[in-house]
């Protein structure tokens, strides 16, 4: 029936509104930055700095991206609350990515099992003797356990630019294993960035603030 | 009992909610009907009426109790949210039918 999906266009137009300030976009590619520095790995090996600097850019990224929502977006924007459905989607989204994570736990947990029993270790060294070979695997493998998960929130909140990101992500994980520099991750969180930040730049031309009266002060 | 030469389709016409049929209105209360709430801003900027526009729509809508209105506050600040009533919902989809009935009736 057309009405149906009318109000269904209605509703998913609503919804992806709340996406055009691009702080999404911002958000993920500051992530993809601070990934970075996690991943890289320096000459004199693991340093607690990297850790450190990971969790201050995630830290911030996430600072950016809820400052950005409450003091610019929902003023200029106002506010909604979504049905059901959505909410439905959101907790469906939230049980699949927690079964994500425990496969990846799991995953990794089996590795370093494998890696400490000597039978296991020696077959796999046989087979990864090469350490770019070694280096290819694994990061394929980072690539794959972010690049999924990342394609199930785009899906799942409804998110076209998320695939975008995904396929960025993925892309900027396997280049940061694979060749141990974090230029690459760097100029691809800066390609996820830029587009937010012309978004952002529209919404504000967009959506100016609104004058006057206060918002609560009709009706009632 | 039918007034002679009268055409059903069209009389049905004139029972349909005129308060909602209002194309302002229709707007207003089709997304009021998709999201749970939604506050003034937001519905303003969604269906780019004015706000004086939009006030006294919402005004009409909440005399007719299609409307609540839901005021709280957010830590130090006010928080007006709105959302539909039951007998707005309702309204809206008896409203929906009766269209369709009509519509659907006339000839391509």
């Amino acid at each position: 029936m057309s009405t149906q999906l009318d109000l269904t266009q209605i509703e998913r137009r609503a919804f992806r509104s709340t996406y055009q300030d691009g702080l999404w976009d911002v958000y993920f590619g500051l992530i993809v930055i601070s990934m970075a520095m996690f991943m890289f790995r320096p000459v004199g090996g693991y340093s607690p700095v990297n850790m450190i600097l990971a969790l201050s850019g995630f830290g911030l990224s996430y600072m950016i991206f809820w400052l950005g929502k409450k003091f610019i977006t929902l003023p200029r924007m106002g506010q909604v609350k979504f049905g059901e459905a959505r909410k439905k989607r959101k907790l469906t989204l939230m049980v699949i990515l927690g079964a994500v994570v425990l496969i990846q736990v799991g995953f990794v947990l089996f590795q370093v099992f494998a890696w400490l029993t000597p039978n296991v270790r020696e077959s796999l060294n046989g087979i990864l003797l090469d350490r770019r070979l070694m280096d290819l695997v694994v990061a394929a493998i980072g690539a794959l356990f972010i690049g999924p998960s990342m394609m199930l929130i785009a899906y799942f909140k409804d998110f076209p630019r998320g695939y975008y990101i995904a396929v960025m992500m993925m892309l900027a994980v396997f280049l940061m294993i694979y060749l141990n520099r974090p230029i690459y991750p760097i100029v691809i969180g800066g390609l996820i960035i830029l587009p937010g930040l012309v978004l952002f730049v529209r919404f504000l031309q967009k959506y100016p603030l609104p004058r006057g009266e206060s918002p609560h002060e009709h009706a009632g | 009992m039918s007034t002679p030469g009268r055409n059903a389709n069209l009389s049905s016409l004139a029972e349909v909610d005129r308060l909602i049929h209002e194309p302002a209105r229709l707007a207003v209360i089709a997304l009021l009907y998709v999201v749970e709430s939604a506050d003034f801003i937001f519905l303003m900027n969604q269906t780019g009426l004015t706000w004086g526009n939009l006030s006294a729509h919402m005004s009409k809508l909440e005399e007719a109790g299609y409307i609540e209105v839901m005021k709280s506050f957010k830590g130090k600040r006010p928080n007006t949210m709105l959302r539909l009533t039951q007998a707005g919902r309702m309204a809206f989809q008896s409203y929906r039918q009766q269209m369709k009935r009509v519509l659907d009736g006339l000839p391509e």
